[in-house]
């Protein structure tokens, strides 16, 4: 991969090098040394300090990473040196080439805070970041699965559908009932957290090869500067800008994509057996007449394997020798593993980074864009584990397309629905246009260079556009009424979303003698439009299109920030933000965010700084309050009717009435709070070749908005959205990062984090219960608690009891309240859906030009809901209604016969804790080439190499714990290479 | 310099200007067309009708965007349902339906039907908190359509004197509503128009208490109301609020302890004499066009309205028809409805009632199917034992089905014509003045002759007599329980039937279940409410 630094570094190389070409002049001449200076990856390093040991006497290197310096004596040590790369001493001899190796975790790195940037070491927040070197490898389709893994406390759950979304958790999430998403930041947008109709997630439009960095910011005193959208941490992703020198990169991957594995249910031939069985054991409702001769593994019909395509080009260089431009393609083809399914993304940037006046002024134009085509598959996983296995996929005489029905002359019988006709007979197909970007001017001032103004301009549009069409042979299509023709279905839709952003600020940036002296204030606007169109049922005349305009979401925020360094060791920041949203009345609208972190720079200390040991510590403490009022009501404070559509209207005499009904209102409605205490240390041994850092955090949530009960007959509903009770969240985190061996032929670095954490309601409104967790298997059925004292989303179910044989008596509970009569009052709390610890470990071994790298991920003391055995794994469901169906094997363990006796038993709830490599990569790069050609990287890998869990389900990895069937997490077999010219 | 020093002034002032016009656009408004401010929906005289219409429409409808849509929370759309909920708590937890999906709601239907609640089951909140909408829906209406708010919005002559009948139907419709949680809670929270939309919290009323207001609101509002029979299709008239005090006047001694049949019988002559009459078919009263065929013109006092297009809903009647199709008749097509595999059977007494001798088996009323199947019910999860009944049918009077295979056209028939003549009678038999023993006889026997059935003596006429007759005519019309509470039967050991306590063949009920327990969640969402003692 590409080698480069984030925009800022670039910027400090420069500095150090236009210092250094004035060195020279004061030398006198005496040896001339010649050399090249390389990175690993054969890349020429510019802008590297060249020092002859013990002197000041030193130059640097050019834009093609030469130099010449004059030195006294020929054997002379030259020291070479560079931000974020492992400093190197070598005797000086001529034309000397010369290899940097990157330093595995740089404290030097740059890091982006909002609004500004510092180093991890001047860092007094809890800040981490991720440069490209750090990023995943393997088949990573959107941006988050770069980062899955790398850093403590933040946990990334990806969907197995292609171009699917992930569910980002820093640090176990602050809210009950509003988002826990946290803030996605794209070079200074705030990126809405709702993604536009048709689209599988808020990042699949967005190229992962584009991107440079992450930062993630976790306490609240490194996010307070983002106020009113901060209690869930801050990910800033910086994309790569143009630079100077010219350089063409060509990434292209391809991948075999495979089904990793599946739900045991019955094959045919055990499924006859058990039939027969059944039936000579008395079960009602079932015959072996109904059984047919196929053989069908109706999993292995639903799921295919497939060719994954990724491949992409970019070139940077100076346009008209003035303006650094990078521009970008990008093209994805994942077809998923689901039958039908698609995801198709083709993505173009451009980005422009001029300076003028001597610097004076920067101009940063990004602009992406994006066209994504997806085709959605179904879930028909539930209707595949249903199916009779001894039915034929096909039935040549069938009236619905050729596919086996359940039907009494084309009369639908009340059976399960062929699961590859439904696929088939679906086209759900949907066109992403995504347009973002921004344009920032950053001025520093003439006549007082300290000042600078920045002015960042953001804009972020997608528009969706989708088609849904149902084969008129469908058995599922809409028709009349009974005995009608099927007429199948068609809908469209289109969707529209806007965010626009200004953003204006002053930075004032002065070094006094003992005293670095940073401040920054500014204003932040920002406006959310969301548009959309569906056109309902097309074949069904009854059916109306509408158009649904959502409410603006308008945000203002106000903000200032401190930087405060005394002597280089005591740091100092102060933030402080006044936020308005458009989400509560005037009166509540309006609220402070203020922070406060100090470090101290432990390592610089006389005390510490000779150690040969420890090379670096620093201790750092944060307090900072955050704000959140992302919910799904825009205004809630408001009095408002809506009137029913055309399907829930009421009826006078012969007349349809449009009927009105009044809004929920709730005036009071106002900011939900959290406050954070972090604590930590981050530090480094063996100059710096161990580093990494242990935090400790409680985050404290106030007036947490949920959407909770409300006295009956007092509003229009009986529940809104109120502020309501407290929650905590408290956790420790662990990281380090090593250099393990570090010799010219072998490297081999390592890092690996761990975090633990907790999340507990401390108070919910009156004290009461919210129930969540919806599952199938009843109508209406949850699973899930939000109660006083325990986690959120605990489970809530019965106890199961035992023979004296171990195996569960069907139906037979545990009587909690001792009254006599086991009903609903006899659910208790056991167990939760997230985990406790989450570990990640990742690895890259050098030899030579080969190179070897895998990550595994840990999640431990997370527990699952195993909706697809509770709803399924029943001996009752042989029977399905008119038909045969198939259950879980499960079965043969439990040996329940009836659902509704054991939905909510705790026999589901089962561990999931899991080790998973994500994934193994095997690379070699051919470096040293010919002309233009600087580097070639060829690699194989995997992707999802293996899990290991106790768990009796697909995949142990479920958000929110319950398990109803998920699109598979494939095995994807992967080659790639990657080309650099200069 | 100077110009130089005012242009930065000008441009620090453009900044602030700019900065402080962009705080307006934090006041957002609704950009939909089906989204308004209160008073921009106010803004036509049209709005009350249509407010109107929301008010009763909560008695059909979930929500305001289809049949998954809902205004309530934490609870299933259908299952909040005001009839469906209200044949959950009436019908389903007494002796004629039984659900086969026990484990609906999370179990929450099984603990109905086989009166294992307890405060925590989902359907006793969703037809709390569907019911208290309707008063909230009401109080609102009251509020915005008051003198002051029409003259200020200068409707007064646009909406003439039908505001009068508006307001008199809302406060009709609300206390309907109290009725109904007065019967199956035996108090609630009490809200009216003058007090605030927010988190007010209502101080309970005991059941005296919501007899008395409803008793006064219903005489209050009879004036206002439009004559009986004399009103556009499916809204409320006099006769409406006649039944709701003859039924209140018939229960009286459950709710307040005091006989007042002979005020029952006054307000069941009330409606008797105002022109209703007895359709010449029973099942017309269960058909897809029960709204403009006989029934619906001359029988039916008050129904919800259903339609398949128009009024989407997992309702009562949805619910009952699809339910009705068998697991092992494949009569979908007979019933209009696609049907849900069997969902609905009927426990053994309810089948005997027909089925013992007592009428004969040509009593048209009698719409049990037996062929293949047992009477006995030995496991609820199983479909195909049981007899299921065919009563209400999304099919018209001319043989047409409906127009949705899934959302019936059948409105749910709340009180009709039979139902008082049922009470007349029994009112008569409990000792009631103003009605005598021979038109009690007579009546009863309209019912019977229309169904094909024997006729009663003046002998037969006795309270035994009259509670499974009210089972033939009115079964699974939402009425059930209510009856064998006022009967002494439903709680006790007196009269036991399958499933009923949670045993297969029926054990004796603790008296404290004649009243359902209080919710638990929307409890707590108000602390004046307390439970109901045995709870």
């Amino acid at each position: 991969m590409l080698k480069n630094k984030i925009n800022f570094m670039k910027q400090i190389r420069q500095l150090i090098l236009g210092i250094l070409f004035l060195l020279p002049l004061f030398m006198s001449a005496q040896e001339l040394i010649k050399g090249n200076v390389k990175d690993a990856i054969g890349e020429d390093l510019p802008g590297v300090t060249v020092l002859v040991k013990g002197t000041a006497n030193g130059t640097a290197t050019d834009f093609d990473g030469n130099f010449t310096l004059q030195v006294d004596d020929a054997n002379a040590i030259l020291v070479f040196s560079f931000v974020g790369f492992e400093t190197v001493e070598i005797t000086a001899s001529s034309n000397m080439s010369v290899t940097l190796q990157e330093s595995s975790e740089s404290l030097d790195e740059v890091v982006l805070i909002g609004y500004g940037a510092t180093t991890i070491k001047d860092a007094t927040g809890s800040v981490a970041a991720i440069t490209e070197k750090d990023f995943n490898e393997g088949n990573i389709v959107t941006p988050a699965g770069l980062i899955t893994g790398r850093v403590a406390g933040v946990s990334v759950t990806t969907d197995g559908a292609p171009g699917g979304g992930s569910a980002i958790r820093i640090r176990g999430g602050s809210s009950l009932g509003a988002s826990n998403d946290p803030l996605i930041v794209i070079d200074g947008l705030p990126i809405s957290n709702s993604n536009v109709d048709g689209s599988r997630s808020i990042l699949e439009s967005i190229n992962p090869n584009d991107i440079e960095s992450f930062s993630i910011l976790k306490d609240a005193s490194a996010t307070a500067i983002y106020g009113s959208r901060a209690s869930n941490g801050v990910i800033i992703i910086t994309t790569k800008k143009g630079k100077e020198t010219f350089q063409v990169d060509f990434n292209m991957q391809t991948g075999y994509q495979t089904l990793a594995d599946k739900i045991d249910v019955f094959s045919a031939d055990e499924y006859r057996d058990l039939i027969t069985e059944r039936v000579d054991l008395g079960q009602s409702g079932i015959s072996i007449d109904q059984l047919g001769n196929a053989n069908t593994n109706w999993q292995d019909e639903i799921y295919e394997d497939n060719f994954t395509t990724d491949a992409s080009l970019s070139m940077r260089g100076s346009l008209f020798d003035k303006l650094p431009t990078r521009f970008s393609l990008g093209y994805t083809n994942q077809p998923g593993i689901r039958k039908t399914s698609e995801f198709d993304r083709g993505t173009a940037s451009l980005s422009i980074n001029p300076k003028f006046f001597d610097d004076h002024l920067k101009v940063n134009l990004n602009t992406n864009f994006s066209s994504v085509h997806n085709r959605f598959a179904e879930g028909v996983e539930g209707d595949a584990l249903r199916f009779d296995p001894t039915q034929p996929v096909y039935d040549t005489t069938s009236p619905f397309g050729g596919f086996f029905e359940y039907h009494t002359n084309g009369e639908p019988n009340n059976a399960p629905r062929n699961p590859v006709a439904s696929l088939l007979q679906y086209r759900d197909i949907s066109n992403i246009q995504r347009f973002y970007g921004n344009f920032e001017i950053d001025y520093k001032f003439h006549f007082l260079p300290e000042l600078r103004a920045i002015v960042n301009l953001g804009y972020d549009n997608s528009e969706g556009k989708g088609n849904k069409i149902r084969s008129i042979e469908s058995i599922r299509g809409y028709r009349t009424g009974n005995n009608q023709p099927f007429l199948g279905s068609e809908e469209t839709y289109t969707s529209n979303r806007t965010n626009k952003l200004l953003d204006g600020y002053l930075t004032y940036n002065k070094e006094f003698s003992n005293l670095d002296l940073e401040v920054t204030a500014g204003y932040s606007y920002q406006k959310f439009e969301s548009e959309s169109y569906n056109s309902g049922n097309l074949v069904d005349l009854d059916s109306e299109s509408d158009v649904q305009t959502d409410p603006d979401i308008v945000l203002i925020g106000y903000f200032a920030r401190t930087n405060l360094a005394f002597n280089n060791k005591y740091l100092l920041t102060l933030s402080y933000r006044r936020d308005g949203t458009s989400r509560f009345s005037e009166d509540n609208r309006w609220g402070n965010f203020p922070a406060a972190a100090f470090a101290w720079k432990l390592g610089e200390e006389d005390f510490l700084k000779d150690s040969n040991v420890l090379s670096s510590l620093k201790f750092r403490m944060g307090w900072g309050i955050t704000g959140q009022q992302d919910i799904d009501a825009s205004y809630a404070y408001l009095g408002r009717y809506v009137t029913g559509t055309s399907n829930s209207q009421y009826i006078f005499g012969n007349t349809p009435i449009t009927v009105g009904i009044p809004q929920s209102r709730f005036e009071d409605i106002k900011w939900e709070e959290t406050t954070t205490y972090n604590v930590g240390f981050d530090y480094g041994f063996l100059n710096d070749a161990l580093t990494g850092s242990i935090e400790v955090y409680l985050k404290e949530s106030k007036d947490l908005l949920a959407n909770v009960a409300v006295a009956d007959g007092s509003n229009f509903s009986n529940a809104g959205w109120q502020n309501i009770g407290q929650f905590t969240s408290k956790g420790v985190e662990f990281s380090i990062g090593a250099d393990i061996f570090n010799t010219d032929d072998f490297r081999w670095n390592a890092s690996y984090n761990v975090s633990f954490n907790r999340t507990e309601i401390d108070e919910l409104a009156l004290g009461q219960d919210i129930e969540v967790g919806g599952i199938s298997g009843g109508t209406g059925s949850r699973v899930q608690v939000h109660r006083e004292g325990f986690s959120p989303y605990s489970y809530f179910v019965f106890k199961q009891l035992y023979d004296t044989a171990g195996n569960p008596i069907e139906g037979a509970y545990v009587d909690i309240n001792q009254d006599g009569i086991v009903n609903t009052s006899d659910r208790y709390i056991y167990k939760k859906p997230a985990a406790d610890i989450l570990m990640g470990f990742q690895s890259t071994m050098n030899y030579k030009n080969l190179d070897l790298s895998f990550n595994l991920r840990a999640s431990i003391g997370n527990y699952n809901y195993n909706n697809v055995n509770s709803s399924r794994a029943q001996y009752n469901l042989l029977q399905a209604t008119t038909a045969l169906g198939n259950i879980p094997t499960s079965v043969l363990e439990s040996n329940f016969n009836e659902t509704a006796n054991v939905l909510i038993s705790d026999y589901y709830i089962e561990n999931a804790s899991f080790l998973k490599m994500d994934n193994l990569t095997l690379g070699y790069n051919f470096n040293e080439l010919k002309g233009n050609l600087s580097s070639i990287r060829l690699w194989t890998g995997m992707q999802n190499v293996f899990t290991i869990t106790n768990y009796s389900g697909l995949d142990p990895e479920i958000f929110e714990g319950i398990d109803n069937t998920i699109y598979p997490r494939p095995r994807t077999f992967l080659l790639g290479v990657n080309v650099k010219f200069n | 310099m100077k110009t130089k020093k005012i242009y930065k002034f000008y441009f620090l002032l453009g900044v602030l200007l700019f900065f402080s016009a962009c705080t307006d656009d934090l006041n957002v408004i609704p950009k939909d067309d089906d989204e308004f401010l209160t008073e921009e929906f106010y803004a036509e005289p049209t709005a009350y009708k249509q407010a109107l219409a929301g008010i009763y429409g909560n008695l059909s409808l979930t929500g305001t965007s289809g049949a998954g849509s809902s205004n309530l929370e934490g609870i299933d759309a259908g299952t909040s349902q005001y009839a469906r909920t209200l044949w959950y708590l009436q019908d389903l937890a007494a002796d004629e339906p039984i659900w086969s999906y026990e484990n609906d709601e999370g179990g929450a239907v099984k603990a109905i039907q086989r009166n294992t609640w307890s405060s925590t089951n989902t359907i006793l909140l969703g037809f709390f908190s569907r019911s208290m909408f309707s008063v909230a829906l009401t109080n609102e209406f009251l509020r915005q359509s008051s003198d002051e708010n029409i003259l200020r919005r200068g409707h007064t002559s646009a909406v003439g004197n039908d505001i009068a009948a508006y307001r008199a139907e809302a406060r009709l419709l609300r206390a309907l509503a109290y009725y109904h949680l007065m019967d199956l809670f035996g108090k609630a929270a009490f809200v009216t128009e003058n007090d605030p939309v927010g988190t007010y919290q209502g101080p309970q009323y005991e059941r005296a208490e919501l007899f008395t207001f409803i008793e006064s609101e219903l005489l209050a509002i009879e004036n206002d109301l439009v004559a009986s029979r004399q009103n556009e299709y499916g809204r409320a008239d006099k006769a409406v609020a006649w039944m709701i005090l003859a039924k209140m006047y018939l229960n009286a001694e459950v709710y307040i302890g005091q006989d007042m049949n002979t005020q029952c019988i006054t307000y069941s002559n009330k409606i008797i004499n105002s022109g209703f009459s007895l359709a010449s078919d029973y099942s017309l009263n269960f058909l897809a066009d029960n709204d403009f065929n006989e029934a619906g013109m001359n029988e039916i006092i008050f129904q919800l309205v259903n339609d398949g297009v128009v009024t989407e809903n997992y309702g009562a009647t949805t619910v009952i028809i699809n339910g009705e199709v068998g697991s092992l008749e494949n009569n979908a097509t007979d019933l209009g409805a696609q049907g849900w595999g069997g969902a609905l059977r009927v426990r053994k007494q309810f089948a005997q009632k027909f089925l013992n001798g007592d009428v004969p088996l040509t009593d048209e009323r009698n719409t049990i199917l037996t062929e293949g199947r047992d009477i006995e019910i030995v496991d609820v999860g199983d479909r195909d034992s049981g007899y299921i009944i065919t009563k209400f049918k999304n099919i018209t009077s001319e043989g047409d089905p409906g127009v949705d295979p899934t959302f019936v056209d059948t409105d749910f028939p709340m009180f009709r014509l039979a139902d008082v003549y049922l009470m007349y009678a029994e009112a008569v038999v409990r000792g009631g003045t103003g009605g005598t023993t021979g038109e009690a006889v007579d009546y009863v026997n309209m019912l019977r002759t229309r169904a094909n059935s024997t006729t009663i003596t003046s002998g037969e006429l006795t309270l035994n007599f009259l509670i499974d007759e009210r089972s033939r005519e009115l079964y699974w019309e939402g009425h059930r329980r209510q009856d064998l509470v006022r009967f002494g039967l439903f709680t006790g050991g007196n009269y036991n039937w399958v499933w009923k306590g949670g045993s297969a063949n029926g054990i004796s009920l603790p008296s404290h279940l004649n009243v359902y327990p209080m919710p638990a969640n929307n409890m707590s969402a108000n602390p004046n409410l307390t439970q109901n003692p045995g709870y």
